[in-house]
């Protein structure tokens, strides 16, 4: 009922917002709001289980719609189960880049369609203690099953928040880490890690919503 | 059939003299007018021998000529027959008993009115009590701590077992089937005058199963177990006697934890029990009792080269002496009243001490007949302990007779569980995996210890949690029932009940380890209830053919859970790679390894030209959940559940020469196994059985 409630009043205040800005001349029309599908994220690591990672981080734009070398101009990168966020410091491992922009994250519980606002209270940053979005299983994104399936599944109800290097939003939810998103994956068949999520990215500055 | 029956009230007569003897000739009086509504007697809801079916409280009652039918050699095998109970394994290997969606640690499992011990990991073992020498099964539902104190939460299951009658015979019985699993029981019993005896010898054997052949172990290892009991009366006069009975209990098994690790594990059980029981007049009637027992766990593993990796033992002792007294002061008003005290130890490997508890307690029922109709039954429980808060346990119970066809019966209790010794002194660090198990007083000092020794990464409960007690786990029951009788064939009955728990104690991590595993300990965190309707059928055409039927619908939830789903605050996929939705209410499915329905039918038909008796039974259950699969935390109608099944067995026996008796039947005829999920079905038994009377 809450959510119910809430997404009414936020499309009431859309709508609100919408006519005070077609009163105003200036204003420039906002940009489309879609959702995006990015699958086979190829996200490699070295070592892990109790060895030091390594590798290099898969860097992902939201503005660009996809990956990217560039060593400023990405919000997101994914390495094994990590994803690290262009904002904050590093936590040491190797080949980590150093973070430029000013991206931070948090996990709100819900779903892609309830999770409609920024609440920019409960956003971090990477620390050299930790990860804006926390590593191992139930804390983060996923849930490792353990014996005897080792499955790597996202958890459900967790929807990755995130402010972009430049200070926009967009919001995550990760489908599957197995290559070709399989509906019943095997984590002895199926080749890991290749993250496929669905996005909705809010290009207009300022836009606190997703609607 | 007449004649069976009043056997029976005269063994139950010897047995029972030292019960009000007022009651007794009240009862027998108000039955022998009419044989034919002869009913059978059970003393575990009052403590006093009671008619079944005037009975305020849902009971039931197993008797001998069932469990002889059924061919039945463990406790086990014919539990899971009856209305509402399953027993469900335990990852430890032992067989616990669910009685109305309660786990096996709130059922007191008492022989002769006196408790059985060795919850090592808090399930009983109830595979463990052959049932060759066992005169009836008695199962009391509904919490029950009034009179038995601590366990009795969700109920009490009495075993009761053979005592001495006049004469001097015998029985021998054998039976083997399948995975070269070989039974063995013979009773001797004499009684002339004053002094009677009943000695019983039983070894069971098995070459155990094993349901998943793509591995090295076998689901369960071959073992061999013995059990003897000698029981001894002496009648001083008509108004004294005296009861000892011993039993001994010694299995052997092979205990393989992998292809290297391989090694033992040993049970060693005794128990002594000692009842003096005297009539002082009609009205006052007192026993004493004592009652010891031990329980001695012991398992080793050995490297392949023999040397040691391993070795845990367990050894707990139970003693009680308890005075009760019967003073019947008109034949419509009934009190029982007693005095006892527990003195418990244990000596535990992964202990942080030796603990001893020490608890004293007294207990008064009132059973008042008001008039032809309306019975009331009032009792409560004080229990002082030396480690808990003291648990006062009041109950009532009342039956209104509308007429000889129609009945009502309602009852309320407090139910209570006392935290076991491994709640809060456990101390253990699992060898190979890393992990940390600590009971509840365990954590102040082990913590410190482990941080000192660098093993600790992150406190995540503080230990100023750790200052208060743990409560104990306590629940109020209700039990409301109908019998009806719908004709002298037909008798139905249902009972609705409601258990609300609270305090249950479940497991946390209260902490991280440097290794990357957690250390865990005990916490009151839960309130749950389980709620539902029993209902049970029997229809007896005609002499030679009964049917019985059972079934049972139940809910058990946690509360905590049914409000996060209300919230929306609970989430699932319909596949792993899709995406997440929110749950509603109606998609939590409850708590762990609870079916939604259980039934069970049985036939028995009776061939009395031939000495042949017959009979098919199946039960059933109902999908149920054994873990969280779709990692929201919750058990929810998307997880993968286990599949419903049923199972049916069938027995034939044919008596020769009237002393020789073969059987032969099938158990589990088509052969359901389910191997990732159910390790206690071993799959088809075929078995033969001889059994000889002298």
């Amino acid at each position: 009922m809450n959510t119910i409630k809430s997404i009414k009043f936020l499309a009431i205040l859309a709508v609100f917002i919408g006519f005070t800005s077609c009163d105003d001349d200036d204003s420039t029309p906002l940009l489309d709001i879609e959702t995006q599908t990015i699958a086979n994220l190829h996200a490699p690591q070295s070592g892990g289980q109790g060895q030091p990672v390594s590798g290099a981080f898969a860097k992902f734009s939201f503005s660009a719609e996809t990956t990217t070398t560039s060593d400023t101009d990405w919000d997101i990168a994914f390495r094994g189960t990590s994803i690290i966020v262009n904002g904050g410091v590093s936590l040491g491992t190797a080949d980590e880049p150093s973070r430029t922009g000013d991206a931070a994250a948090y996990i709100a519980n819900g779903t892609m369609a309830s999770v409609t606002d920024v609440d920019t209270t409960l956003f971090v940053q990477d620390s050299d203690t930790g990860y804006a979005i926390a590593t191992g299983s139930g804390n983060g994104w996923y849930t490792y099953a353990g014996p005897p399936s080792h499955l790597i599944t996202p958890t459900p109800g967790k929807i990755l928040v995130f402010k972009t290097r430049d200070g926009k939003y967009a919001k995550v939810e990760i489908l599957s880490y197995y290559e070709n998103a399989p509906a019943n994956p095997d984590a002895f068949v199926d080749a890991t890690p290749y993250f496929t999520f669905n996005y909705v990215y809010q290009p207009n500055a300022g836009e606190m919503t997703f609607e | 059939m007449n004649l069976n029956n009043k056997y029976f009230l005269i063994y139950f007569l010897l047995f029972f003299t030292s019960v009000s003897f007022a009651q007794q000739t009240k009862e027998i009086a108000s039955d022998s007018t009419k044989v034919e509504n002869l009913d059978e007697v059970i003393i575990t809801a009052t403590r006093t021998i009671r008619q079944l079916s005037s009975l305020p409280l849902p009971a039931q009652i197993i008797s001998k000529k069932d469990i002889k039918q059924s061919n039945s050699v463990r406790l086990n095998d014919i539990l899971n027959e009856q209305t509402g109970l399953i027993t469900v394994p335990d990852f430890g290997g032992g067989e616990g008993i669910q009685l109305q969606g309660l786990d096996s640690q709130y059922t007191l499992i008492l022989v002769d009115g006196v408790p059985l011990v060795g919850r090592s990991a808090g399930t009983l073992d109830i595979s463990r009590v052959t049932i060759g020498n066992i005169k009836q099964i008695e199962v009391v539902k509904g919490a029950s701590s009034s009179l038995y104190g601590s366990e009795a939460l969700g109920g009490v299951i009495n075993i009761i077992t053979e005592t001495p009658k006049n004469g001097f015979y015998g029985n021998a019985n054998y039976r083997v089937g399948s995975f070269n699993t070989n039974d063995i029981s013979t009773t001797l019993n004499y009684k002339k005058k004053k002094f009677g005896v009943t000695t019983f010898f039983n070894r069971y054997s098995s070459e155990g199963y094993d349901l998943d052949t793509s591995d090295d172990l076998k689901t369960v290892d071959p073992f061999s177990n013995y059990t003897l009991n000698a029981k001894v009366t002496y009648d001083f006069s008509d108004k004294t006697d005296l009861l000892i009975s011993g039993k001994y209990y010694t299995q052997n098994q092979d205990y393989n934890a992998s292809t290297t690790l391989k090694g033992e594990s040993e049970l060693n059980e005794w128990n002594t029990h000692l009842k003096l029981s005297h009539t002082y007049n009609e009205k006052w009637s007192s026993y004493f009792e004592f009652y010891a027992t031990r329980y001695k766990a012991k398992d080793f593993l050995n490297n392949e080269d023999g040397s040691r990796f391993s070795d845990s033992y367990y050894n707990q002792l139970l003693i009680r002496p308890e005075i009760r007294a019967t003073y019947n002061p008109t034949e419509k008003n009934a009190f029982i009243g007693g005095v006892g005290f527990n003195h418990e130890t244990l000596d535990r490997t992964d202990f942080l001490i030796k603990p001893e508890f020490n608890s004293p307690y007294v207990y008064l029922q009132y059973d008042g007949k008001f008039n032809e109709k309306l019975n009331l039954i009032l009792g409560a429980r004080f229990d002082s302990h030396s480690k808990y808060k003291s648990q006062f346990s009041p109950k009532a119970a009342v039956r209104y007779e509308f007429n000889e066809r129609l009945s009502i019966k309602g009852s309320a209790g407090y139910g209570f569980k006392a935290p076991d010794f491994r709640q809060l002194y456990f101390d253990f660090s699992n060898a190979t995996v890393g992990y940390t198990v600590l009971g509840y007083n365990a954590v102040s000092t082990a913590i410190p210890k482990l941080e000192a020794q660098g093993e600790i990464a992150n406190i995540i409960v503080p230990l100023s949690e750790f200052e208060n007690e743990l409560n104990t786990e306590n629940s109020i029951s209700m039990n409301l029932g109908v019998d009806y009788k719908l004709s002298s064939e037909i008798k139905l009955g249902v009972n609705l009940f409601r258990n609300n728990i609270d305090d249950l104690i479940d497991t946390r991590i209260i902490a991280t380890k440097t290794n990357g595993q957690s250390v865990f300990s005990y916490y009151n965190v839960n309130k749950v209830y389980t709620q539902g309707l029993e209902f049970n059928a029997s229809w007896k055409p005609i002499n030679q053919l009964k049917i019985t039927g059972g079934y049972q619908l139940l809910f058990a939830k946690d509360k905590d859970a049914e409000k996060a789903f209300e919230n929306g605050e609970v989430f699932a996929r319909e596949n792993p790679s899709s995406p997440s939705f929110q749950l509603k209410k109606e998609d939590y499915f409850g708590l762990y390894n609870r079916s939604r329905h259980m039934a069970n039918l049985k036939v028995f038909y009776n061939i009395p030209k031939w000495n042949l008796d017959t009979n098919i039974r199946g039960t059933y259950r109902s999908e149920y959940g054994l873990l969280d699969s779709n990692g929201n935390d919750y058990l929810d109608t998307y997880d993968d559940l286990v599949d419903g099944y049923a199972i049916i067995d069938f027995a034939v026996n044919k008596t020769f020469y009237k002393n020789y008796q073969l059987g032969f039947g099938i158990d589990n005829i088509f052969d359901f196994t389910d191997t990732q999920n159910i390790s206690n079905i071993a799959g088809r038994i075929i078995y033969g059985k001889l059994n000889i009377q002298f």
